[in-house]
């Protein structure tokens, strides 16, 4: 469909939207989409799948009577626009007949634009069999570490173009891209397995990003950490310092601080599922969320990041604003129907959909944490006791994102300022405004990084959500560590 | 247009639409081996909070997977457009992903045909289920909750989808497939109770009664205790059982026992959990999600798993059955755990068989934290309760735990005959309600 010579897109688009206008409904607007995504899988030294999906479909949003209603096809045809925009129309005039309180989007004004990502090597012009190469070599290379008895690799591409239309008069065209690469190794020793991994971060770009991550280079490395990781002493339960690197951050940032900035689990969207959030609407401008150190900024104009869509599933315009500020909670990840509902005239721009068949819903944004001006060795330096961790492990926090538990991809202990030996088995444990406070320090900007999630899963039916988040490493003081294995 | 009961719904691609557009594709490839996949679905889901929907969506979803073979290269490509051009651009993108795939080993060609059992997959009271339905059933549980002054959040959802299977080797299934599912959030301020059903036949859903136990759950929560983390005697309620289980299951892979990086490795045939308790494969069974073939095309099948307490099957795929000379490869589409001897009959009277323990009615954000011991950890939520002497005394704040359910499931004090459990992180089970000793809780949150 889109990008085809002989598109109807634009008719599709103004067949939807005829009927809605006819229908009385106040608002309506219509997303064709066609995605193609390549995934290339490595395991154990071979190349376990290689495919290409062509996903494509059409949503139509309706407001009636202060009530939505969406409705979504896969079949791209003349007769089944129309089909779809009736039923869009009827299910909206059915949720109008349970609303007591009527949506009124906020404000925004009519845009007709086109944004696509800047690429130097386009990821699709690669050869198949130059990708798959890539991934059997890291393998390889993986294996000859003595010690590993698995490993992985694979390799994601995305491009996504789409087409927003909106009975207000905006026309947006997009042309988008995303790709990451990733490997890991485990190892085996005395009846023990783990492993570690290596991931770019998921980004908007070109295949540059492969090229650039140079993964045979980090291969030998990531095995041999692989088995000093397994044969590394278990952790001693107990308080300590710890400094956390970007890529971990990234995970920490996202469940304790980006879902709890989403509006709608503020206001009991999500009470069902995904669940609310601890920071409720009365806290904004004056709960103490962390130390002053602490500046959390949503930018979703940073070219490359995953949510820097140049527009969200509203039509509002991509936009940077202030989570927390000095420690200070500011402010939400809103979109066109809850900004009124805290007084706001404008949306924050995060309404997104994962695809032509879902409806929009507010997603986190690329929440990152503002450098501040300690060197690296600055932060070692003044850690008597301490750990050092770099990457995702298991997470887990309470639905109202106070409570949770972080493990990492690997582990140091740091004595008297100074990185040691790879430790095992660590799980940290916190309250979220608690662990935030105890933030003392931020590396300069030199050591920013971008990590990124397209797997955030929210809604119902669940919907998986990307967004960046950059940060450099942070030091956290006196936190609860507990051993990550039964019996403790 | 519509055969399922909606007016305005379109048909999904019925077994000779399916055969046609599987000889469409096998016409049109070169490779030594080609299998076909389809699933065409049509769903529906109205979602309401604090009393009034929020969100109400109906999408059809067609999509169509190819994977060609020579020798042992192989490529696969997708899409969602069923024109007869863009099947067999799909049927060419396969084909040049297979040309310049590397050799892999592990391939199989397809499955020779297969015998299936006709299961009870498709009931038709779901399929003629429109928006209208779901909203009947939202306003009767927003109605309920509205009558007692509590706060609704929720789901209503039905789907049909059709699913097919066919290869070059003559291989050809094809099934009709409903869903309906209800979850109920009862919002009382901070207090939160909760229920939900997952079924074939939406008529199943017994949405009046889950809304009056997430109601009742609620209104029991509006005091509540602060109690220190520690160890506890624990009653699980089928969704919690249902929570930690499931965590189990997906670890069962074969290839991950076979390299030692399970954490059921060398315990096949060895006591893992209570002696008491048998978990099967029941495809067949009316009130479990089973289906009739998997992706592979091979039949699902009736099969023992865990056998009193003794790990005795494993999640195998098809490359390393063969290894095994493994001919028939079990499936776990519809686990049934049911436990042996006096069990009690039903929740409330486990409850009143203690002495003190807490109540756990479901758990949330369950992730393994250790995979060689299969440590778990994950928080308690909507309606954690203190049991004193046989009855409910109060609601406590929720805990996060942090346990294995190889050690837990080995601490068993009693349970309950096995019950329809369903949670937002799971898929379907039959478990019972269980009594277990000595539940690590490791910490408390703040609600």
């Amino acid at each position: 469909m889109l990008g085809h010579p002989n598109s109807h897109q634009d008719e599709f688009a103004e067949l939807a939207l005829k009927r809605i206008v006819a229908s009385g409904a106040e608002y309506g607007d219509i997303r064709l989409l066609n995605s193609t995504t390549q995934t290339i899988r490595g395991e154990d030294r071979r190349i376990a799948s290689i495919r290409e999906v062509q996903d494509s479909g059409f949503g139509i949003r309706v407001l009636y009577h202060g009530a939505w209603g969406f409705a979504a096809s896969s079949v791209l045809s003349l007769e089944e626009v129309p089909r779809v925009a009736e039923l869009a129309i009827e299910i909206a005039k059915g949720s109008a007949s349970l609303a007591s309180e009527k949506v009124k989007l906020a404000d925004e004004p009519v845009y007709r634009d086109r944004v696509v990502t800047a690429q130097r090597i386009d990821p699709f012009a690669v050869a198949l069999e130059n990708k798959s190469a890539l991934l059997l070599e890291t393998m390889e290379y993986v294996h000859r570490q003595p010690g590993i008895v698995r490993s992985s690799a694979g390799l994601w591409v995305r491009r996504d173009r789409k087409l927003f239309v909106s009975t207000e008069g905006s026309r947006l065209e997009f042309d988008l891209l995303a790709l990451n690469g990733d490997f890991d190794a485990t190892a085996v020793h005395d009846g023990r397995f783990a492993s570690r991994s290596f991931n770019t971060p998921h980004l908007r770009m070109g295949y540059e990003l492969i090229e650039d991550a140079n993964f045979l280079a980090e291969a030998p490395r990531i095995a041999a950490e692989a088995v000093e990781k397994v044969k590394a002493p278990t952790t001693e339960p107990g308080s300590y310092d710890l400094i956390l690197d970007p890529e971990h951050l990234s995970l920490t940032m996202h469940e304790s601080c980006g879902h709890p900035s989403e509006l709608d689990r503020a206001l009991g969207y999500e009470a069902n599922y995904a669940g609310t959030s601890f920071l409720t609407t009365e806290k904004r401008g004056t709960f103490r969320y962390g130390s002053p150190h602490v500046n959390l900024v949503a930018d979703n104009c940073e070219p490359e990041t995953l949510a820097a869509t140049g527009y969200d599933d509203d039509g509002v315009a991509c936009q940077q604003w202030d989570i927390v500020r000095e420690g200070i909670f500011v402010g939400y990840c809103t979109n066109r129907e809850v900004a009124p509902k805290i007084g706001e005239t404008r949306s924050r721009g995060s309404n997104r959909a994962d695809g032509w068949s879902s409806v929009p819903i507010i997603r986190i944004a690329n929440i990152g944490l503002a450098p501040g001006a300690a060197t690296i060795d600055e932060l070692f330096a003044d850690v008597k006791r301490g750990i050092y961790i770099e990457g995702h492990g298991s997470y887990s926090i309470d639905q109202r994102r106070y409570n949770f538990q972080f493990g990492g991809d690997a582990f140091w202990l740091i004595e008297k300022g100074k990185r040691t030996h790879m430790i095992r088995d660590v799980v940290y444990h916190g309250i979220t405004p608690e662990f935030w406070g105890s933030c003392d320090g931020v590396a300069d900007r030199s050591h920013r990084r971008r990590y990124g999630f397209i797997t955030c899963g929210k809604g119902q039916p669940g919907q998986s959500g990307w967004m960046t988040h950059a940060a450099s490493h942070a030091r956290f003081r006196n936190v609860n560590v507990i051993e990550g294995q039964a019996g403790s | 247009m519509s055969t399922i009961g909606h007016k305005t719904w379109p048909k999904l691609t019925s077994p000779d639409e399916f055969r046609f557009l599987a000889e469409l594709v096998l016409k049109h490839s070169t490779g030594d081996h080609t299998l076909v996949s389809l699933h065409d679905q049509q769903s529906g889901t109205t979602r309401f909070a604090n009393n009034q929907i929020v969100q109400n969506v109906d999408t059809r979803r067609g999509s169509l997977s190819v994977t060609v073979a020579f020798g042992r290269r192989h490529g696969t490509a997708g899409t969602t457009d069923f024109t007869a051009g863009a099947v067999q651009e799909t049927v060419t993108k396969a084909t040049q992903i297979a040309h310049l795939s590397p050799d892999d080993p592990e391939y199989l060609p397809p499955v020779e045909p297969q015998p299936y059992l006709t299961l009870p997959t498709m009931r038709a009271e779901t399929a003629a289920t429109g928006p209208a339905r779901r909203l009947e059933y939202t306003n009767e549980a927003i109605g309920q909750c509205r009558m007692e002054n509590l706060g609704a959040a929720g789901i209503v959802s039905s789907s049909i989808a059709t699913v097919g299977v066919a290869a070059s080797t003559g291989l050809f299934a094809h099934e009709e497939r409903t869903d309906a599912r209800f979850s109920l959030t009862a919002q009382a301020g901070e207090a939160t109770g909760w229920g939900a059903a997952a079924h074939r036949s939406i008529d199943h859903l017994r949405v009046q009664e889950r809304t009056l136990t997430a109601i009742d759950k609620a209104k029991r929560g509006l005091e509540v205790r602060e109690l220190p983390p520690g160890r506890y005697s624990v009653i699980l309620e089928p969704a919690a059982v249902a929570g930690l289980w499931s965590s189990l299951l997906w670890t069962l892979d074969a290839k991950s026992y076979e390299k030692g990086t399970s954490a059921f490795s060398g315990k096949l045939g060895q006591s893992i959990v209570d002696k008491r308790l048998t978990l099967r494969n029941l495809p067949a069974h009316e009130d479990l999600l089973g289906i009739g073939f998997t992706t592979d095309g091979l039949p699902t099948v009736a099969s023992d798993w865990i056998t009193e307490g003794m790990l005795t099957q494993l999640a195998y795929d098809r490359f390393t059955a063969k290894g095994r000379g493994i001919d028939k490869i079990p499936t776990l589409d519809a686990p049934c755990l049911s436990g042996r001897g006096s069990s009690l009959p039903t929740l409330q009277e486990l409850i009143k068989s203690a002495e003190r323990a807490i109540l756990v009615t479901n758990f949330w954000y369950i992730r393994t934290v250790n995979p060689t011991d299969l440590t778990l950890t994950g928080m308690t939520r909507d309606g954690t309760f203190l049991v004193e002497k046989g009855a409910i005394v109060s609601a406590v704040k929720n805990f996060r735990f942090h346990e294995s359910p190889l050690r837990v499931f080995n601490r068993i004090a009693a349970f309950t005959k096995p019950a329809e459990a369903i949670t937002s992180e799971t898929g379907k089970l039959l478990v019972p309600a269980m009594m277990l000793h000595d539940f690590h809780f490791s910490s408390v949150t703040r609600f």
